[in-house]
């Protein structure tokens, strides 16, 4: 007999819950084989196809106007766009894949709250382990001073964050695959394209505001050569991540939430079956 | 006896198209009910109406006990092995340890497939596991939808054995099908005919 005298306390799931979707989020072999072999390969491109031109890029928070090596800017922009496409194909093909099994699991009695705390966690974890990768991988390109590095890291950190919530909303949203991947890739080149001053008159324009990379890209060109510190264009990013996960999350909810018609020990006249 | 499953006037429709017409349907203790209906008659959408997956538009259904829900298309997680599964369905029904799992893999004859994942699973190892996984917490009630779809003949036999154990704990079983081979075992059988419930026959004792 299934032991149901004495039931497992319910933070218990958690911890099961995080396992189970940090393994799910680590199965997809296509987006691990991108990350080891796409990202390596496309700093090598896009810093070969730019060379060493100069170019210029708007800080908007203090207005200056930085003269910067356009390849090694290119380099910054070049891994935003390859880790934006990898995390959020990677969250989103998890997200979606689990969702019907999300919500067998839910009806089963498991806790909504800690079914989406994990996979929070578990999305969190995942972008900021490809945020690190790719940084570290930017080393064999270019070596920045600490200061400048880091903050790369922290725009990259921010910027799969947002994809990966990105991705974690599109899940829960769209039915098809084909439809989610063409949003993930659409919205990852155009926002992280349109970033980089390299052939885009659109460059060090406002209305590159309003995109999702603004944020990390202005951090990360402030801190590799500005020597200063956006810390509220790096919020501003953060920001769009609270909002695609937020959103996505409460998708989730709806998408996964019982929808009982049922009262239990209700006094009713037994009978059989009837016509 | 008090039925755990009490269905009155169920009705639903998927925009003009009424499939529940006003389904009736009590169910107690240890009673084994099959819901037979030709394709497109409406009995998937009648039990996850009774699941809770499904909202109604109309009636009342009362369930006294606990449910175990078994969907006709495995609902699984292609990257986690059968042993995950059980883990993760233990901690979803608060189960201490993954015993009855582990006895119900057993008694369905697939426990070489326990660190297998589930994407690698054949079409009837799959169905093996969905039927599993309603079934850990030893429900009061339990919904099957064609459960023995892709069973082969030895699965479909120890089926039938689970089936007689269930029974004997108590736990009443309702089953979709749209094909009745043996008739006997049930203790009714119910037509799901133009949206309604109609009972077929009186077969059995409720053990039989």
């Amino acid at each position: 007999m299934p032991d149901l005298a004495t039931p497992r306390p319910r933070y218990g799931q958690f911890t099961t819950a995080l396992r189970f979707a940090v393994r799910n989020q680590t199965r997809n072999r296509l987006a691990g084989i991108l990350l080891v072999a796409f990202v390596p390969v496309w700093y090598l491109l896009m810093q070969n196809l730019v060379g060493h031109q100069t170019l210029s890029f708007r800080l908007f928070a203090t207005g200056t106007v930085l003269t910067v090596d356009g390849g090694r800017l290119t380099l910054i922009s070049a891994g935003l766009n390859s880790l934006t496409l990898i995390v959020g194909f990677a969250v989103f093909d998890a997200i979606r894949k689990a969702l019907a099994f999300d919500r067998r699991l839910v009806f089963a009695g498991y806790w909504q709250h800690a079914l989406i705390t994990a996979k929070t966690l578990a999305v969190t974890l995942i972008a900021a382990a490809v945020a690190g990768y790719g940084a570290l991988v930017l080393l064999a390109f270019w070596r920045p001073a600490p200061t400048a590095w880091l903050a790369i890291l922290a725009g990259y950190t921010v910027i799969t964050l947002t994809y990966g919530a990105f991705g974690l909303l599109l899940g829960v949203l769209v039915r098809g695959d084909l439809e989610g991947f063409f949003l993930i890739i659409m919205g990852g080149l155009l926002d992280t394209f349109l970033q980089n001053p390299l052939g885009n008159p659109l460059a060090n324009k406002p209305v590159l505001q309003w995109f999702p990379s603004f944020g990390p890209m202005q951090f990360a060109v402030g801190g590799a050569f500005g020597h200063t510190a956006l810390w509220g264009h790096l919020a501003l990013g953060l920001v769009w991540t609270a909002g695609f996960a937020l959103a996505g999350l409460v998708i989730f909810r709806i998408r996964t939430r019982g929808r009982r018609q049922v009262s239990r020990s209700l006094p009713v006249v037994p009978r059989e079956v009837a016509g | 006896m008090n039925p755990v499953l009490k269905a009155e006037d169920v009705r639903k429709s998927y925009g003009r198209h009424q499939v529940l017409r006003g389904v009736d349907l009590t169910v107690a203790p240890g009673q084994l009910v099959a819901v037979v209906g030709e394709n497109g008659a409406g009995k998937s959408t009648l039990l996850n109406c009774l699941a809770g997956t499904l909202v109604a538009d109309h009636g009342r259904i009362d369930l006294n006990g606990t449910l175990g829900h078994c969907p006709q298309e495995p609902v699984l997680s292609g990257s986690l092995t059968v042993e995950q599964h059980l883990r993760y369905f233990a901690a979803a029904y608060r189960l201490s340890t993954m015993d009855s799992g582990v006895r119900l893999v057993e008694q369905l004859g697939y426990t070489g497939f326990l660190g297998t994942p589930a994407a690698d699973l054949s079409g009837g190892t799959r169905q093996k596991l969905n039927l599993t996984l309603a079934l850990l917490h030893e429900p009061d009630v339990l919904l099957l939808d064609e459960p023995y779809q892709g069973f082969d003949w030895e699965t479909y036999l120890r089926f039938w054995d689970l089936v007689r154990d269930l029974r004997t704990g108590g736990t009443a079983i309702v089953i979709i099908t749209h094909l009745v081979f043996e008739q006997d075992r049930f203790d009714t059988l119910a037509d799901l005919t133009d949206g309604r419930l109609t009972a077929r026959a009186e077969i059995g004792s409720t053990h039989a």
